[in-house]
């Protein structure tokens, strides 16, 4: 018998997800148990690169076979893949989950991990195509028929921008003879702008990204808070990744990321519906992930398991209107995790938000950072619109809520979030504690009052609309979205 | 302009024209359809890029005769060929995910008139 080394593990990790859904096609009471010690297996994956005890590159089946790189990028990503799919397997416990829900689950969890490390272009492809076939059947369990357009548009769009980024590799297999990432730098420009259409879109970014609102704000709670949470990491990871290989790349992303922070906080602060300005704030958040590699990974885990959380309490709210928000009290299993999940985002001190933000803060140059202070406090004036409504007193003693058996007034998936945002916050205090951290609390402090502040005047603007945004979301704007994405990338990296 | 540099532009052509026919076409059907030209386009082209080095296919035959030498013929290259039967699989069953839903579309408005789906602008904020 071979001795059990990292790699066997490794590859032991990757089949797992794909063994248990198979497994629980057969046996499907195990499901929920198959799906968690699926998500244990990440976790412990994650923790185990950190502690740096697992081979940081594989190469399988020679030069031209697939190539593995479950390093220190990977390591926040794979812990956000574990705790979101984790979080909404709790969620469901009680609940009865749409037919082949957890099997799809499990199928998901394991693409993502596999794209998550993978650094050929080709296992990119597929595994970016397992993850988006997977989201899109978990979109289409709820049945309804609103959700059969939107998970067809989806699809549609996600296989379309795929085919884009396989023209891509061929063109860098034509030039350099390889499908490694490192061999896109040599690949001109052509290429380089095909590969990252497909990475944009899938990531949600800018104008690339105008299907994230919509398809995130329909589709059932559980789902939006995994697509939220850490679908669009998918396409994140191999952008933070070439963008350390390329330097065209390197000095393009992080005016995309800032046009998209800007675009997703215009649209949020102007938006209506709870779900949607949810769904907006990620298509904003996401753009300051890909602002600095060095810090996107722990950027990209405090908004994934903030945003997974307020997807699922999303459920419970007693409407998405924002307009009378503030008159409709929420039960303290809702209220509390939308305050500190939100407050989190905003980045205010012991939660691992705040520093994921001073941790970008650090990587970036001067001007960016003030940049990034002033979408904060647009981040900020967002979530403070969700900060209105009151705490609910007590429940209410309703007779109907005899007849079905109750919910738990907390979800114990939205509990696991909220102790992650807090528990991992407080390693990051203990780990990177210096006195700089004051005034960066104190910043934070300013940032939010400020925050509110531009709320508070926003709020009479919005009782009379005086001005209108275009609405950018119908079919043709989005493939338009992508044209011109791509367009703009082609004329503009040298 | 030599063959390997026409029969490229044309299949990049034919990308364009797939990706122009998504943009246009009202129907969905169309739509869907569209998206496949693309797909086959990008199988030639990994065709083409793995036929650069020859057209033989490169398969073992049967082991030649002793003494017997092989007369060095140019063999296609297998790893682009490898790829696209990933590519082949995935889109084949992407397109097939694709058609089921639009049967079941079919059945709300028959003329699959994307109009009919993309009403965003009437109900903002998303019914359920």
């Amino acid at each position: 018998m071979a001795p059990l080394t990292g790699q066997t593990l490794l590859i032991g990790w990757l089949l797992l997800p794909y063994a248990a859904a198979f497994l629980a096609a057969l046996l499907p009471p195990l499901a929920r148990w198959l799906a968690l010690v699926c998500c244990l297996a990440t976790g412990a994956v994650a923790v185990a690169i950190q502690a740096g005890v697992l081979p940081a590159s594989l190469s399988l089946l020679g030069p031209y076979g697939v190539e593995l790189q479950p390093d220190g990028l990977a390591a926040p990503f794979l812990l956000l893949d574990a705790l979101v799919c984790g979080a909404v397997v709790l969620d469901g416990w009680r609940r009865t989950l749409p037919g082949p829900f957890l099997l799809l689950l499990m199928v998901l969890h394991g693409g993502l991990a596999s794209a998550f490390v993978a650094v050929d272009l080709v296992s990119l492809y597929v595994t970016l195509e397992v993850v988006g076939i997977a989201a899109f059947l978990l979109i289409l369990a709820s049945r309804s028929e609103r959700t059969l357009w939107l998970s067809l548009r989806y699809l549609l769009i996600g296989n379309t921008v795929m085919t884009l980024y396989l023209v891509g590799a061929a063109v860098v297999y034509l030039t350099q003879g390889s499908f490694r990432l490192e061999a896109v730098a040599g690949a001109g420009a052509a290429a380089l702008a095909l590969l990252l259409v497909g990475l944009l879109t899938k990531a949600g970014l800018f104008l690339s990204g105008l299907w994230l609102p919509r398809t995130h704000a329909e589709a059932p709670a559980e789902v939006s808070a995994l697509l939220s949470g850490v679908v669009v990491a998918a396409g994140v990871v191999p952008l933070l990744r070439l963008s350390s290989v390329v330097p065209a790349l390197a000095a393009v992303l992080p005016l995309i990321g800032v046009a998209s922070a800007g675009l997703g906080l215009l649209f949020a602060l102007a938006e209506a519906d709870a779900k949607r300005l949810l769904a907006w704030s990620t298509l904003s958040q996401m753009g300051l992930v890909v602002l600095a590699p060095a810090a996107g990974g722990l950027y990209a885990l405090g908004h994934g398991l903030a945003k997974a959380a307020l997807f699922l309490v999303a459920r419970r709210f007693p409407g998405r209107d924002l307009a009378g928000w503030a008159g409709r009290p929420l039960a303290a299993g809702v209220w509390v995790p939308l305050w500190i999940g939100s407050l989190s985002i905003v980045g205010v001190p012991p939660l691992l938000g705040f520093f994921a933000k001073s941790g970008l803060d650090r990587a970036l140059p001067g001007p960016m950072g003030l940049l990034l202070s002033l979408l904060t406090v647009g981040t900020a004036a967002v979530y403070a619109r969700l900060w209105g409504a009151p705490l609910l007193a007590e429940a209410p003693a309703s007779p109907a809520a005899a007849m079905t058996p109750p919910e738990p007034a907390w979800s114990p998936g939205v509990l696991l979030l909220l102790l992650a945002l807090v528990l991992l916050g407080a390693t990051e205090a203990t780990r990177t504690w210096s006195p700089a951290l004051l005034p960066a609390a104190a910043k934070a402090a300013l940032v939010l009052a400020a925050g509110v502040g531009l709320h508070r005047l926003l709020q009479p603007l919005r009782r009379r609309p005086w001005f209108r945004l275009p609405d950018l979301e119908g079919f043709p704007d989005l493939v338009g979205g992508i044209g011109v994405v791509g367009a703009g990338l082609l004329v503009w990296i040298r | 302009m030599d063959a390997f540099r026409l029969l490229e532009l044309l299949i990049l052509v034919a990308v364009l024209v797939g990706f122009v026919g998504l943009l246009l076409s009202r129907n969905l059907f169309l739509k869907v359809l569209a998206m496949d030209v693309m797909g086959s386009a990008v199988v030639a082209l990994f065709v083409l890029v793995a036929a650069r080095s020859g057209l033989q296919s490169p398969i073992l035959t049967a082991p030649l005769a002793p003494g017997a030498v092989a007369a060095p013929v140019p063999m296609a290259d297998p790893i682009p060929q490898a790829v696209i039967l990933t590519a082949i699989v995935i889109g084949l069953s992407i397109q097939a995910l694709l058609l089921v839903v639009i049967t079941r579309l079919a059945r709300i408005d028959p003329s699959l008139d994307l109009a009919s789906f993309d009403a965003g602008r009437l109900d903002r904020g998303g019914r359920r």
